[in-house]
């Protein structure tokens, strides 16, 4: 397992960004906008295989070519408030046929990406996913903070549209953040750096779908900019967003009307829950969850 | 690149080889061609264990499973014979640290001194179980190509994963070896899709019959050929009770295609007959 670095770069009270793919891809195309956005140039990378099973091989003529496996790539940028060092990783280096990665290989991982962010003195990481939330597709998502050590909390929620754990309607400050993007913030407070998740609302019935939720990635990007302390062009991910919600629509619109009844509950409960009081229960979302279960099992068999 | 520990492969016996040829076929993989063959090799050659991989760490140890009413475990277990020097290596395919897998695999024959490697893989075809079967050989170093020619192999193929797919575990076994100089040959043989649930024997004997020639093994085919004759005379059987069967399987013959359906038939009727 190691490290390998493409160029040698002075980097000044640098930050970390890293992101691996999760639900609806949230952090991950906030991160990866925000890197193009900033024209971070490469380098360095992890070498794949003691995580990684490959993914592509090329053979020409009958000789095997070349064998592709998911990337794990440092790059880095030089902003005017700040230099950043992103990290993507491809893929969760899971286990088992999981989606998450966990175990010793997560936590290898998690401690290379930290030897990069110490090797160059990074004085912050963020990392990025997704929070499956009782919210409608309507709704603007909101940003759950969690940073990793108490110092942090009085900072992140001065963000605008962020809220805490505690904020966060019968968790009273409890929950769970899956794969790496949580074990990341877990394993810099072990090594004494600060760190924190931004993660980006996805309405609870897409949880289950493969689809990109650019929504949610719109809200984390506006966060993670206003705590880098810069501004990018947010053209590009607002009319993903607005493209994706137009899609989003009309499948809601094909939906049956007892469904649809189900589902416009969450829009009053976003309005509500964003503003006090509790109008949607554990009891209403599992059955809203079963009947969206049962309309596409009932839609793939015929 | 990080090499395997010593102690993920253990070596049992001592055999008198001059850089043999190390013969890989994976336990379970499409048609179970791997296992098959290598079992005919094994019982030919009277190859003897002479070396393992540990499955510690590569497979995970949650319990069995059971295949035909039989608790199964996982085997990576090297055979040898020093009067063909020949090294076979039957294994099943691991669940996780692939590369420190391979490279134990690759670890062992070193110890071994092998100077080449060959694995064998089935292809699913659309073909029929009459048509002949092609070889086709994938090298990792063009200069083995050559050395394919005498043998009737097809070293021309392109091949790019589709999206959605992965790589087999002997294309990786190649580019592992690739990395330490060592020539690896992957053979992919054609097998029927609709003997891919029970066995094709014809694929094996193809398999059987290229190692025989290469290495001189004086392998006596009258078991392999009983197996195919047997094969033709039940889908003889089933022709004559389903005379439907009989033309889908004379439609491939012809190139021709059959509609998902038909080819779900075929599948279907031909496996449970044949396990008969």
């Amino acid at each position: 397992m190691s490290i390998r670095y493409i160029r040698k770069v002075e980097l000044s009270d640098p930050v970390m960004v890293a992101c691996w793919p999760g639900i609806g891809n949230i952090g991950l195309i906030a991160v990866d906008m925000l890197r193009r956005s900033l024209r971070a140039e490469e380098l360095a990378y992890i070498e794949p295989w003691d995580f990684y099973y490959p993914n592509r091989v090329i053979i020409r003529n009958g000789e095997l070519k070349e064998m592709g496996f998911p990337g794990s790539e440092f790059f880095f940028a030089h902003t005017p408030t700040c230099d950043i060092i992103f990290f993507t990783g491809d893929e969760q280096p899971a286990e088992g046929g999981k989606v998450y990665a966990e175990g010793g290989k997560a936590y290898a991982m998690a401690n290379m990406v930290l030897d990069v962010a110490e090797k160059y003195r990074c004085r912050r990481i963020y990392t990025s996913g997704a929070a499956v939330a009782p919210i409608h597709h309507t709704s603007r998502s909101r940003v759950w903070a969690v940073p990793n050590m108490v110092g942090l909390l009085g900072e992140v929620k001065s963000y605008d549209n962020t809220v805490l754990m505690s904020e966060i309607e019968g968790r009273g400050g409890q929950g769970n953040i899956t794969g790496l993007n949580g074990l990341l913030l877990g394993v810099a407070r072990r090594r004494g750096v600060e760190a924190v998740c931004f993660m980006g609302e996805i309405p609870v019935y897409l949880q289950g779908f493969p689809f990109a939720y650019p929504k949610g990635s719109r809200s984390v990007l506006e966060v993670l900019t206003a705590a880098l302390g810069i501004s990018i062009n947010m053209d590009e991910i607002n009319h993903l967003a607005e493209e994706n919600e137009k899609e989003l629509t009309s499948l809601y619109e094909r939906l049956p009307a007892e469904i649809r009844m189900q589902l416009d509950r969450l829009r009053q409960a976003t309005v509500a829950t964003q503003g006090s009081g509790e109008v949607i229960t554990e009891e209403d979302k599992k059955k809203i969850l079963e009947d969206i279960d049962k309309f596409f099992k009932r839609g793939s068999d015929g | 690149m990080c090499a395997s520990k010593a102690s993920d492969y253990r070596i049992t016996g001592k055999y008198e080889m001059e850089s043999p040829a190390l013969i890989v076929g994976w336990i379970d993989d499409v048609s179970k061609i791997g296992e098959r063959t290598l079992d005919y090799l094994i019982a030919g050659t009277g190859c003897q264990p002479c070396a393992e991989v540990l499955p510690e760490g590569f497979f995970p140890m949650a319990g069995v499973s059971v295949e035909d009413d039989v608790a199964q475990f996982p085997e990576c277990m090297f055979y040898g014979s020093s009067q063909h020097n020949l090294l076979v290596f039957k294994s099943s395919i691991p669940r996780s640290d692939w590369f420190r897998f391979l490279t134990a695999v690759l670890n062992v024959a070193e110890k071994f001194g092998v100077r080449e490697v060959f694995t064998m893989g089935a292809m699913v075809s659309a073909a029929a179980h009459t048509m002949p079967r092609v070889l086709v050989g994938v090298v990792n170093d063009s200069e083995m190509k050559k050395s394919l020619e005498p043998y009737n192999v097809m070293t021309a193929a392109d091949f790019q994963t589709p999206s959605g797919q992965k790589p087999a575990f002997s294309s990786y076994l190649s580019w592992v070896a690739r990395q330490r100089y060592v020539d690896v040959v992957n053979l992919w043989v054609p097998v029927p899709f609709y003997l891919v649930p029970v066995a094709d024997p014809r694929a094996s004997k193809r398999l059987i019959y290229f190692f025989n020639d290469r290495y001189k093994l004086g392998l006596d085919f009258t078991s392999i050929d009983e197996e195919i004759s047997i094969q033709n005379r039940k889908i003889s059987e089933l022709y004559r009770a389903s005379p439907e069967i009989e033309a889908f399987v004379r439609r491939l013959e012809t190139g021709g295609e059959l509609e998902t359906e038909q080819s779900e038939k075929l599948v279907q009727e031909v496996s449970e007959y044949l396990k008969k």
